[in-house]
């Protein structure tokens, strides 16, 4: 066999990489993107819930009249408060992720009927599950996000003038174009690309790497988490104490203190009645949680154990208070009392390093503005992966030898795979509005418009020729973006700042897509002015 | 100084990059007044860098230091590429667009 020259191994690896992974990145990567804004899609989706801002005291108190009244014998409580970005207020009884929200008017305490719904939600989960099984997803996008990693290392090496051409750009000049178009947004955002791909796998590194949690801790996740955490030497004991989470071992330590009085001592708690003990305002732990976690951090509240003596308040922060992803963080008071029962232990040094780096990836924090930073650069992401699909097809469209059959299944995935997919997740804020509202299932039949317009663009891209599919698609895609806010004037739910954004963010959107497919030519014979589309892409989807 | 911080930052950010980019012979050629003596260009570079390090400033007016970090690498990002994107089409948008975010943030002030 020929010795090969690195650039040439690099390119080869390059062009594999990133066109049979690309196909699956774009999906990943846009869906990541619109998840940004998830929680203003889930308001959008959910057109009959009130957003006024509702103080999260006031919310508390209604919420807390609302559940002793229907559920004074549940065994505990679940509080969602209302924040600036999920303005709606939840309750639920049971098991935290378990029980059934029911949605509350945060002032009259009336249950307000909202449409069952995906929501944004959708296209968070679609972004690391791939609407596959949860661990097959998992390991999926694991697997895409390390073809990613290859092609960005690949792609450094192969660029042969990165600082040179740092800022060149030449439209109209066919495959140079694209060429420019693919290198400046991959080098100019390099930054942003490594970041969000590697921090991405750094998420879930125990399920990708679980040789050292198995050699070490014999497979014990929380062992190990209870190592990771800082924490003082005490609470680690109390911790210890409990055979699973810190949270239980406060508990039967908790229990068995009240106990003693009565010779319970070093029981546990449920075989033995406890003391009836009504429940101060649940609006009193807000002030405390606030306290700990600044006015306004706060995202809910759960009761365990509610009007016992050993009811228990636990307090749950909003992320992004900081760059390190706290998810699953609590303060947690004994209810009776008002003391801290349990705070949340400092990270240790390991265990923050994982959750900068996941924080940096969910990008919680730094508000509004920082969002719309993550938003436009994951657009560009998207460009910057959709260019490399396009440039290969215009390269192989050149060449003489290679396999046309194989070029033109790639252009066929293309297509369905950057414009069929930008239909389909507009599509399916369309289903959102025009499914019946009262129908069952109607979540699963949301998800099976988006899947069904994706198949369908494949069908389409498989039957039209290339360009005229190309464009059509991408009208396709600026006309329901462009036509979203009439769905709003069909129906008569009041509208406010949030829901609006949506709809002005899917117009210039809708814009943008229009101006790409205005400028696609008929064909490729008709064609230098079709190339600069990379660089219409670089500026359009943003 | 937080309600026009953003914008400001974006525009030094972009200041930065064009200056930096002015410093590169090759743009230099294409954007600088050809009688500019030459000798400015590394100088360009230098300011270029030095607007650069007062978005960082500019953005701890609204995030925390290690927040403001990460979104100074996101604006030096976007503004190369709003650069990269306006020199093939207008040299002189590409040149004006600091002076127009400058004159922004102005009255963005005194309005404020």
């Amino acid at each position: 066999m020929k010795q090969r020259s690195l650039t040439q191994s690099m390119s080869w690896l390059h062009t594999w990489c990133g066109l049979l992974l690309g196909w699956v990145l774009f999906a990943i990567f846009l869906t990541g993107t619109l998840a940004v804004f998830d929680r203003e899609l889930n308001v959008w989706m959910q057109p009959e819930l009130p957003t006024r801002a509702v103080n999260q005291t006031l919310a508390a108190e209604t919420a807390q009249r609302w559940l002793e009244r229907e559920h004074p014998q549940a065994t505990s409580w679940n509080i969602g408060l209302p924040t600036e970005r999920a303005p709606s207020l939840s309750v639920s009884t049971g098991e935290q992720r378990r029980g059934v929200r029911t949605l509350l008017d945060a002032q009259t305490g009336e249950v307000l009927e909202a449409r069952q719904t995906v929501g944004g939600n959708f296209f968070f989960r679609f972004h690391y599950t791939l609407h596959t099984p949860r661990n097959i997803g998992i390991w999926l996008v694991g697997f895409a996000a390390m073809a990613m990693l290859v092609a960005i290392i690949s792609g450094i090496i192969i660029h042969k003038k990165i600082f040179k051409d740092f800022f060149t750009f030449r439209p109209a000049k066919g495959q140079r174009s694209w060429l420019d178009g693919h290198n400046a947004s991959a080098v100019l955002l390099l930054p942003f690309h490594l970041m969000i791909t590697y921090t991405g796998l750094v998420i879930f590194f125990l399920i990708y790497m679980p040789a050292a949690l198995d050699v070490l801790y014999d497979g014990n996740r929380q062992a190990m988490q209870r190592d990771a955490r800082a924490g003082s030497v005490q609470q680690q004991a109390t911790a210890a104490q409990g055979e699973g989470r810190a949270v239980r071992g406060e508990n039967t330590q908790a229990g068995g203190q009240r106990g003693e009085g009565r010779g319970e001592g070093g029981q546990r708690r449920g075989e033995h009645p406890v003391e009836n003990a009504p429940l101060p305002p649940l609006a009193d732990f807000i002030a405390k949680g606030e306290a700990h976690y600044g006015a306004g951090m706060l995202s809910a509240l759960s009761v365990s154990n509610p009007g016992k003596a050993d009811a228990r308040v636990t307090v749950r922060p909003l992320l992004g208070s900081r760059i390190e992803l706290t998810k699953g963080e609590s303060l947690v008071f004994s209810a009776v009392t008002g003391k801290v029962l349990q705070a949340p232990p400092p990270s240790g040094a390991s265990q923050l390093t994982q959750r900068v780096m996941a924080g940096l990836h969910f990008a919680q924090f730094g508000g509004y503005p920082m969002r719309w930073l993550y938003f436009i650069c994951g657009l560009v992401s998207c460009v910057m992966i959709a260019s490399g699909l396009v440039l290969y097809t215009v390269k192989q469209r050149k060449q003489a030898k290679g396999s046309r059959t194989f070029l033109n299944i790639a252009e066929r995935i293309n297509i369905a795979s950057v414009a069929g997919l930008s239909v389909a997740c507009v599509a399916l804020l369309w289903a959102n509005r025009l499914i019946p509202a009262e129908l069952i299932g109607r979540g699963q039949w949301e998800t099976r418009v988006f899947f069904g317009v994706w198949a369908l663009s494949l069908l389409h891209a498989a039957l039209r020729p290339v360009f005229v599919a190309w464009r059509e698609q991408f009208y396709a895609a600026a006309a329901l973006c462009l036509a979203l806010p009439l769905l709003s004037l069909l129906n008569t739910f009041p509208m406010d700042g949030m829901r609006v954004g949506v709809e002005v963010t899917s117009v210039a959107l809708g814009l943008l897509l229009g101006w790409l497919a205005w400028k696609i030519p008929a064909s490729a014979r008709s064609a230098p002015a079709r190339k600069p589309r990379a660089a219409r892409l670089a500026g359009a989807e943003q | 100084m937080t309600a026009i911080a953003f914008p400001l930052s974006l525009t030094l950010a972009y200041a930065g990059i064009l200056l930096i980019c002015l410093g590169m012979q090759r743009h230099w050629k294409q954007l600088a007044h050809p009688r500019l003596p030459a000798q400015l260009r590394p100088a360009c570079a230098l300011l270029g860098a030095a607007s650069l390090a007062l978005a960082v400033y500019t953005c701890s007016f609204i995030w925390h230091p290690g927040m403001a970090w990460v979104a100074w690498f996101g604006m030096i990002s976007l503004a190369g590429l709003a650069l990269l994107l306006l020199l093939p089409y207008s040299t002189r948008m590409a040149l004006g667009l600091p002076v127009a975010g400058a004159a922004l943030c102005g009255v963005a002030a005194v309005w404020l």
